[in-house]
This record gives structure tokens, sequence and C-alpha cells, in this order.
């Protein structure tokens, strides 16, 4: 989120004293980390139900070493991904017909109304039925979770476009299938980019979950596992690996955003945007 | 007698209407009908929709919907119900006091994309399975959306308002409670809006992770036993819950804040 | 030569309740070469008939006729230049002057030398890799005038141009606006709500009325611009003119003003 910088008063230039300020950014999580890490040394918390965190730690080591992680980490990433790229590219083709022809508009606004307020997680144990445990019913829940998001964000995106910007490029003599292409995307884009952020936290909900509820490899199901089996170190440094990566994305997804959307008079905006 | 006429073909205009809308979805309904009585599709994968209408009535008189569905909102509930109290309070905070900014903002930086569904098994570990494991997983998920829609508002309320405030004589707890809470408040029902579904999908998805009563467990035991049926019959229940409360929530935006028209 | 011939233009937009007339029965003749200005107070419709000579929007009677062929859509011939600029703001400087030229499938040689010519001409070298959203107004402005210029159209429609410009800025907008039609003799029709500008600029200065939109009456414009801005501003023959202008705008817009008071009053 970042939604603004730490006060900025004190530490004023200097590369020392930039990296003490972005050090003193993360501080609060060290101090929780060491709370953390002294309320189970201290014995205040059982720990049968609160590993610590140097216990946590050394166990997602262990686990990085034989590969456990990287391999499951790897398979929920593919699926996550992989239906995050395809819903988006899916959801903006779709929001762009909504958004420049009635018929579409027509067609897909009440299944997308309708569709919005069903949880997508509801349709794995149907997919399950359907396809059983693996990559399609997984990768296809993605894919419906992310559809929406991106769909709305595109066609707001889209029909917000000043008249006057598609009417310069008519008369500059852009043909019809151009507008669509290089007018009115790059015009939506800060929306399509925002909607893509919102999948892209849903992407990773709905493989979890689905790997929860039932799979044979994957994050969740580790995390799962290790939790049924009692081995709480292990399930924690599967949590502690799989938040970090979803930070990391976000962040990834941020920087990109960044880069491409650096025209945008109001990016800056945007990016306080949670 | 021209006037109840009148009244009469306004009305069956209006259903002409909301027919015309909704054809996509007859479409699709009438699809599914077709399909499944042809079977052309397996039964066991896609029943028809008469026969999940008809499961419907008897889940519906042998209980099963109404208690696991009361289950599942109290906990999706109460849940919020926190996360709204702790965000709100967190995020006007925030908004307020630049340490309470900077020992918070990295954690929901932190917390915000992580998918925190992935907790479920800690939660069952520490508070069982039954309600509070899953309330507790609600108000965990929603805090954060809550705290940065309400920092949002409280943070957009422009300084020259508050310095006039201050210059006024304000004390910083009147200035929350008579100018910055109000004026947050459209952003703060906005984030409301918005989470209430998060809410509900948390709570289904922690019960069909694990167990423990709502529909979400109950839409599970009927997938485990090939009741294909009934398995339509939770989607679409949870389908219409979900659907309903963005309409409350839209008619009670209209009563609680009249005077912001944010257009939707 | 006539280059623009409007014949019983019509106009409405629909409304909830009936339909509120934009046009009514406009007619305008503009020569090639021609600079024409139209003035007329607020909400008369004058942007209304700039951008349906442009093609953006259909008339609901009368003919359009632009170089003898029929008005159906936007078109290269018609450069638009918008009050809000309307910059692609993706696109950097050069990038959106170049634009018109890509579309019209000008070899990439050739373009580099137009739109290289354009930055000297507008004055912002050192700007070329710059986003529109690092631009001033006046900077802005003239990106947007060069844009059009580049590739060409032998009519330009400029649709208050200025009006989102300090007043400095304005003048010396219109004193370079001024250079490029006489070194380029396009014609040009502009829509204007100050009147100084439509006296210090065009050939002819049309009046427009209250809405329904109608042209009332049509002031031909021939004072000396040899010279500089103050020599040309403080003559008299053009304030006399200005004054004249100004006050049959004013009558326009008083027209219904009047017309309601007395209403009140009754």
């Amino acid at each position: 989120m970042a939604v603004s910088v730490a006060p900025r008063a004190w530490l004023q230039g200097g590369s020392l004293s930039s990296w003490l300020r972005a050090a003193g950014r993360y501080l609060p999580i060290a101090i929780v980390v060491l709370v953390w890490q002294l309320v189970v040394e201290l014995d205040l918390v059982d720990r049968a139900f609160l590993p610590s965190f140097g216990e946590t730690v050394r166990a997602l080591w262990e686990m990085t070493r034989n590969g456990e992680i990287v391999v499951n980490l790897l398979v929920s990433l593919y699926r996550a991904l992989g239906g995050l790229v395809i819903g988006s590219i899916i959801g903006v083709a779709i929001g762009l017909a909504m958004a420049t022809s009635r018929r579409a508009d027509q067609f897909f606004g009440p299944l997308v109304a309708t569709t919005y307020s069903l949880p997508k997680t509801s349709l794995v144990p149907l997919f399950i039925l359907w396809f059983g445990i693996g990559n399609v019913t997984n990768m296809l829940s993605v894919v419906l979770a992310c559809l929406l998001p991106v769909i709305v964000s595109t066609y707001h995106g889209v029909k917000a476009v000043p008249p006057v910007i598609i009417w310069s490029a008519r008369a500059m003599g852009t043909p019809h299938r151009l507008v669509l292409w290089r007018i009115l995307l790059p015009s939506a884009s800060l929306s399509i980019f925002t909607g893509i952020r919102i999948a892209l936290g849903f992407c990773f909900v709905l493989t979890i979950s689905a790997e929860m509820i039932a799979s044979r490899t994957g994050i969740g199901k580790l995390i799962f596992f290790y939790g049924e089996s009692g081995a709480y170190a292990y399930m924690f440094g599967g949590l502690l690996a799989i938040v970090i990566v979803a930070y990391a994305a976000d962040r990834a997804l941020l920087a990109a955003m960044h880069h491409f959307l650096r025209w945008h008079d109001s990016i800056h905006a945007a990016h306080a945007g949670g | 007698m021209a006037e109840r006429a009148h009244a009469a073909r306004g009305a069956l205009a209006a259903l002409w209407a909301a027919l015309r809308y909704c054809y996509p979805l007859l479409l699709v309904l009438l699809l599914w009908e077709l399909v499944a009585r042809a079977e052309l599709i397996r039964p066991l994968f896609l029943p028809t929709v008469t026969t999940v209408l008809e499961q419907f009535w008897v889940l519906l008189f042998e209980g099963e919907i109404v208690a696991p569905l009361l289950v599942s909102l109290y906990r999706a509930f109460a849940g919020l119900a926190l996360a709204v109290v702790f965000g709100v309070l967190a995020g006007l905070w925030m908004a307020r006091s630049k340490w309470a900014h900077w020992a918070l903002d990295p954690l929901v930086s932190l917390g915000f994309p992580a998918p925190k569904i992935a907790f479920v098994p800690i939660f069952i570990l520490w508070f069982g399975i039954d309600h509070l494991s899953k309330i507790l997983l609600v108000a965990f998920t929603c805090v954060f959306p809550m705290i940065v829609a309400t920092y949002h508002g409280a943070a957009a309320v422009s300084r020259t308002v508050i310095w006039s405030a201050e210059a006024m004589g304000t004390s910083e707890r009147k200035l929350l409670s008579r100018i910055i809470f109000p004026a947050a408040q459209p952003y703060i029902f906005s984030g409301v809006r918005v989470t209430v579904p998060v809410a509900l999908i948390i709570a289904f998805t922690a019960e069909m992770i694990a167990g423990g009563g709502g529909v979400g467990a109950a839409l599970m035991f009927a997938q485990r036993f090939f009741q294909t049926p009934t398995v339509f019959v939770y989607i679409l229940v949870m389908l219409a819950t979900g659907l309903v409360l963005d309409l409350v929530m839209l008619r009670l935006r209209h009563w609680l804040i009249p005077w912001d028209d944010e257009a939707d | 030569m006539i280059s623009i011939c409007v014949k019983n233009l019509n106009k409405r937009y629909r409304a909830r309740d009936g339909d509120v007339p934009a046009l009514a029965d406009v007619d305008i003749e503009v020569r090639e070469g021609e600079f024409v200005t139209i003035v007329g107070p607020s909400g008369c419709g004058k942007s209304t008939l700039l951008y349906i000579l442009g093609g953006f929007l259909g008339a609901d009677g009368g003919t359009i006729e632009v170089n003898g062929k029929a008005v159906t859509g936007p078109g290269v011939d018609r450069g638009i230049v918008f009050q809000e600029y309307a910059l692609f703001p993706w696109l950097t400087v050069v990038q959106n002057i170049r634009y018109g030229l890509e579309m019209s499938g000008t070899p990439g040689r050739q373009c580099e030398e137009t739109v290289e010519r354009l930055v000297r001409t507008i004055g912002l070298q050192g700007f070329e890799h710059r986003f529109p959203r690092e631009l001033s107004g006046g900077m802005k402005q003239r990106v947007a005038i060069a844009r059009t210029l580049a590739y060409d159209p032998k009519i330009l429609l400029l649709d208050e141009p200025f009006g989102a410009l300090d007043a400095l800025t304005r003048e010396g907008m219109q004193d370079e606006l001024l250079r490029l039609w006489q070194a380029t003799r396009k014609t040009v029709v502009m829509v204007t709500h100050d009147v100084n500008e439509a006296v210090y600029l065009s050939g002819r200065v049309l009046v427009m009325s209250q809405r329904p939109g109608r042209i009332v009456q049509e002031f031909p414009v021939t004072i000396d611009r040899t010279g500089e801005r103050e020599v040309t501003v403080l003559n008299d023959d053009f304030n006399h003119l200005r004054n004249e202008v100004w006050l049959a705008v004013r009558r326009q817009a008083g027209a219904n003003a009047g017309a309601s008071r007395a209403a009140r009053d009754a």
C-alpha cells in the first residue's frame, strides 16, 4: 500500500540516511518479529500452538534446501499467474466489447452483474466433480475469479475516455479497429491495471483455496498438510513463503504500472490506492 | 378507469423491460436445460434445471438451507463487524498520527496482498473448527481493506477544512468525531460494501476447507457423495445471498448517506 | 472557391422530456483561404456547429458540403483543435505530432523532417520526448496545433483553442496562430467567446443568436495587420469594429434575459 512515506522531516539527503530511512520503514515489522520470538522464548505462549520465528525460518530453510518449497511454489504460481494472464486477456476483450458495442453490453452486462456476487470458490467442488483434482480445476477457478474485476475496470476505463480524444484520432484518419487498439486501450490503461491488481489478489486466494480444498500439490496443499500432521513450524514456514511471494508479486505489478503509466498525470495518486 | 389501464400498461412495459434485460440469463438457463435433458452431458455432471429446483425445495423443507445459511451469515457478519470497528479506528488513527501511520503502514502493506485464506489451518489450530475460528478469519481478512478505505477517507479531508476547525478551537477528539469521521463516511461505506462479499467468501471457503457447519461445509459434503443437484443448489444459494446483500447495501447507502451521490 | 457550404442546418438534442433545439436554419459560406470566426453567447450552439462541420455529430436537417462533397464523418481534410488540447497523454510530444502522419502512411524519413520542422516552429526544442503532463497549458496547445498542422489538412477547425489559457499566454498564441495562417493560408473556422480575439484574427466575424442558434449578423474585418500587436490593437478602426461586435453579441445574450425579466415583472 505505502500510502505515503514515513515522516520526512528527519534525515534528509545522503545515501546513508536514505538507507536508514528505508530501514526505518520496515522497523515495525522487525519489532513484530522480535515480539513474536520473545513471546515464544519466554514461554508466554504454548510452543505447541506457536513455533518461534527462529523455528519457522529454520523449517523454511530446510524446505528450500530439499526443494519442497520451490516445487510447490512454482506449481501454485503457475496456476495463479497462468489463470491471471488468461483471465486478464479475456477480461479486457470482454470489457472493451461491452464499452464499445451496445449489443455486447446488453449480452454480457446482466451476466457480469449476476456472477459478481458468486464466490468463485464455491465452484471448486463442482469443478472437482467435472475435472477431478488438478491444474484444470484450479486454473479454471482462477480464470473465472480474475475475469470480473478486469471486465469491470476495463469497461469503466474505456467509457471514461474523453470524446475529444477519440474525435481527434478519427479526425486524423484513424480507422475504427485501430481506435480500439491505439486509442481506447492506452487511454484506459490505468483503470485496466488497477483491475488487474485486484485480480492479482484474487488469483492467489483462489489457487490456495482450491489447493486446500483438494489437491495433491501446491503451497496451499503444503500448508494444509503440515497443519494436519502437526508439523507447525513447517506450516508456518510455508505460510511465510506465500506471504512473501504474494507481496513481491504485488510490488512487481506496481513497479510495472509505474513504468508503463509514467505518462499518466495521476499515477502517484493511484499508487496510494492500497 | 383509464388511469388503471394506464398503470397496468406501465407495469407490463416494466416487466417486458426487465425480461429483455435478463435475456442472456434466460438464454443460459434454457441452454442448460436443453443440454441436460438431451443428456449431451451425463446427469451426474449436469442435472437439469428442474432437478436442481426440485432438490432446492426438498432441502428447504428438510431444513438444510436456512440453518446452514444462517450459520454462515452469522460468522461472516460477526467477523465483518469486528473488522469494521478495528479497521475504522486504525484507519482514523493512522490518518491523524504520524507514529501510528509509521507503525501500521508496513503491516498493512504486507497484509493487504497476502492470501489470508492460507491462514485457515492456523486459525483452526488456535480456535477450533466451530464459529470462532471462522469469525476471526473473516475479521483478519476484512480489516485490511477497511483500514485502507477509512484511511483514504480521513486523509481526503482537505487540510484547509481541518485548519479552519482548529482555528475555531476544535479539540482533537471533536475534530475526529465531528469533522473527519463524517467526511470519511462515504469512503467507509464504500469499503464496507466492497468487503461484504469478501466476508461471505471467506466464511464459505473456510467452511469448505475445514468443515464445521455452514453452507460451505454442506457443499463439500454433497460433493464428496456425488450429490450433484445438491451441489448446484448450494452454489445458487451462495449466488442469491450475494446478490441480495449487494442490493441491501445499495438501499442502505441511500438511507444512511443521502447527501453523497457516488455513481455506481 | 467555396470551401465550406452550410445550408439550413438543424440540430436537436434529445432530452428526457422532449427535444431541445440547438441549431436552427444555419447558413454559412466559407471561401478557400478565409479565416472566419463564430461568436455568440454561451450555449448558443457554436461549438455544436463546429462539431457537425468536423463530422463528429450528425445534423437533423439541412446540408453541409466541404469542397463540394457532403460531410458524413470525420476526415483528414478537416483538422480540429479542441479547447482541452486532447493530446494523447501516453505519447510524447513528437509521437503526438507524428500521429496524423503515421495514419496517412507517410514514410519515416519524411515524418521525421516534418516533425522536426514543426517542433522548431512551435519553439519546443528540448521537449521532444516529454509527456503532455509535463507541459504547461500553452505548450500543450502548441503541440495540439502542430499535431493538426503536421498532416496538412486543407481546413482548420478551432474550438475555443485558447480558452483554457491565461491572458498573456493567450495573446502570444493568437500572434503565433496569425503568423501560421498568414504563412499557410488555410481555410480556418474558429469558435470563440472572446470578441477581441475574433476581430484580431479573422477576416469575417459571424454572430450567432441564443439557442436555437442561427447566424444573425456578419462583420467583415478589414483592419491593417501589418504592424505589431500594439499598433493593431490600439488602432481606432479596430476598436470601433470590436465594440460593434461586442454590442451585437451582448444584444444576443441579453435578448432572452430581457424577455425573461419582462415576463417576471409582468
